[in-house]
């Protein structure tokens, strides 16, 4: 029933209120969402369900065209300039909008685009590094987990490659190359890039995953929210995230910012909830994911780490 | 009438299955249970806590216990023996360098009064994998056949490809049937 109501509506009543508009206000649909929307997540989202419920066969070829460019990660560099400039004036010229009267529009329209196949594209790149497995063979893989240790134990060292200390950073046991499994490099990418570009808060929460009674293993919660910040990323549902924090073309250092975020503030969750043990980790890690979703929800919604843990 | 009498009555209306996974770290348990279940088994990460799943196969209700393996955890693994119909250990056959600590473990377990009388599955796992230990040779290994508190078999299988875990969950499920669905 709300199908099909929603599919009457979508077939007959939207394009009825988007001529009634069109011709009282003078500005098309995506006019009227860059000038009226906030600026970030609510401006952007609101472009992209336009442009995809859009009928003319103009846009919809160009769709097309950009989800295969961003698909294929070639949406960087002068690319993307070139890529941006021609499709707005696509859509310019198909909505026949003069770009000399409404160069607000021109720029808003550029921003959403960018964001918009930035975004489609991050999901590439970050499904490129899971996919790349941990290869102890490989030197530059080697480097990136002593790095990780270096980073995070900074006063000890490392008796050998193969050792227990690796559980002290919360490995399963003394090689951690099977720990990363189905998140791949980027398992380790995101934990190097939280343990190096916060180092204070990182080896704040080491500590507290130390803690005797609230203790849990690093690493392998940190790979555990690898897994989740790469379902809310290929579910959409970092959007919000990515457009309201994404000053430029969203690259994989801001999927690593997301995910630091995520593991700062799961720690906290853990230790507020005083869990009785490890074993509790599948259900809260689950009310975890859905408060997170909750504020994702809310358009305006940015994620920062606390400031005050770096002076700790 | 006892409280388990009780409790095995519920469950002969509704052949319900209670089985518990364990194994070390990186054997392939949550990669079994997922394969078993259907769902994709490329994005897993290594199980903090447990898994469960409840499962209809051949009109029986399993619900499968998956609890992570890796040593800090094994000590929970007793909160999960209570009821136990079936017990899967699961070995990584390439993993050579820990199977003595494979063996240490299972026999270990066995021991536990609580799963006395629970049918014993060994999936010899990771058999596609090159170098992988046979089952007779995991057989000698980890000493199977000492054992004469559980019924038992070794059976090998590949989670990644799937092959032969419908043939071990079969025989244990046909095994638990036979001892406590005698009735029907």
């Amino acid at each position: 029933m709300t199908f099909s109501l929603w599919w009457l509506f979508t077939l007959y009543l939207r394009p009825i209120i988007k001529w009634f508009l069109r011709k009282t206000t003078g500005l098309c649909e995506l006019q009227r969402i860059c000038y009226g929307e906030v600026n970030g997540a609510p401006r952007i989202r609101a472009v992209e369900r336009s442009l995809a419920l859009s009928k003319s066969q103009q846009i919809k070829q160009l769709l097309q065209h950009l989800n295969d460019i961003s698909d294929n990660r070639r949406f960087a560099g002068t690319n993307e300039r070139e890529v941006v400039r021609g499709a707005v004036s696509t859509v310019l010229l198909v909505k026949k909008v003069n770009p000399h009267v409404h160069f607000q529009f021109v720029r808003s329209l550029g921003i959403c685009i960018e964001q918009i196949w930035g975004y489609r594209q991050l999901i590439a790149e970050v499904e490129a590094l899971r996919t790349t497995k941990f290869d102890s063979d490989c030197f530059e893989h080697e480097r990136k987990l002593y790095d990780l240790w270096d980073n995070l134990m900074p006063d000890e060292g490392l008796e050998g490659r193969v050792t227990k200390q690796w559980q002290d950073i919360g490995f399963q046991g003394d090689d951690p190359k099977t720990d990363f499994r189905g998140m791949g490099m980027l398992g380790l990418e995101n934990l190097l890039f939280f343990s190096s570009e916060y180092q204070a808060p990182a080896r704040h929460v080491l500590s507290h995953s130390h803690h005797p009674v609230y203790g849990y293993c690093f690493a392998i919660v940190g790979i555990n929210l690898t897994s989740l910040a790469w379902q809310m990323l290929r579910d959409g549902s970092a959007k919000t995230y990515v457009y309201n924090t994404s000053k430029s073309l969203p690259s994989v250092r801001l999927f690593h910012q997301f995910y630091s975020y995520l593991f700062y503030e799961f720690d906290r969750f853990w230790v507020e909830c005083k869990p009785r043990d490890i074993m509790e980790f599948s259900s809260i890690k689950d009310r975890f994911e859905s408060n997170i979703r909750t504020s994702l929800q809310d358009g305006n919604t940015t994620f920062r780490i606390g400031v005050s843990v770096d002076n700790i | 009438m006892g409280f388990l009498t009780v409790l095995k009555k519920m469950k002969q209306k509704e052949k319900e299955m209670r089985i518990l996974m364990l194994g070390l770290d990186n054997a392939g348990k949550t990669t079994i249970l997922k394969r078993f279940n259907g769902e994709p088994i490329n994005t897993i990460s290594p199980t903090l806590g447990f898994n469960i799943k409840t499962l209809e196969h051949r009109g029986f209700k399993l619900n499968i216990w998956d609890v992570g393996g890796q040593k800090s955890l094994r000590s929970y693994w007793r909160n999960y023996f209570e009821c136990t119909d079936g017990l899967i250990w699961v070995v990584d056959s390439a993993d050579k360098r820990r199977l003595e600590d494979c063996r240490n473990e299972l026999h270990v377990l066995l021991q536990e009064e609580r799963l006395a009388g629970a049918t014993l599955l060994i999936f010899a796992n990771k058999q596609d994998l090159p170098g992988a230990c046979t089952t007779d040779e995991l057989r000698d290994i980890l000493e199977l056949d000492k054992i004469k508190t559980h019924h038992w078999r070794i059976v090998w299988c590949s989670a990644v490809t799937g092959e032969n875990l419908l043939d071990g969950i079969d025989w244990m499920i046909n095994d638990i049937a036979a001892r406590i669905f005698t009735l029907d």
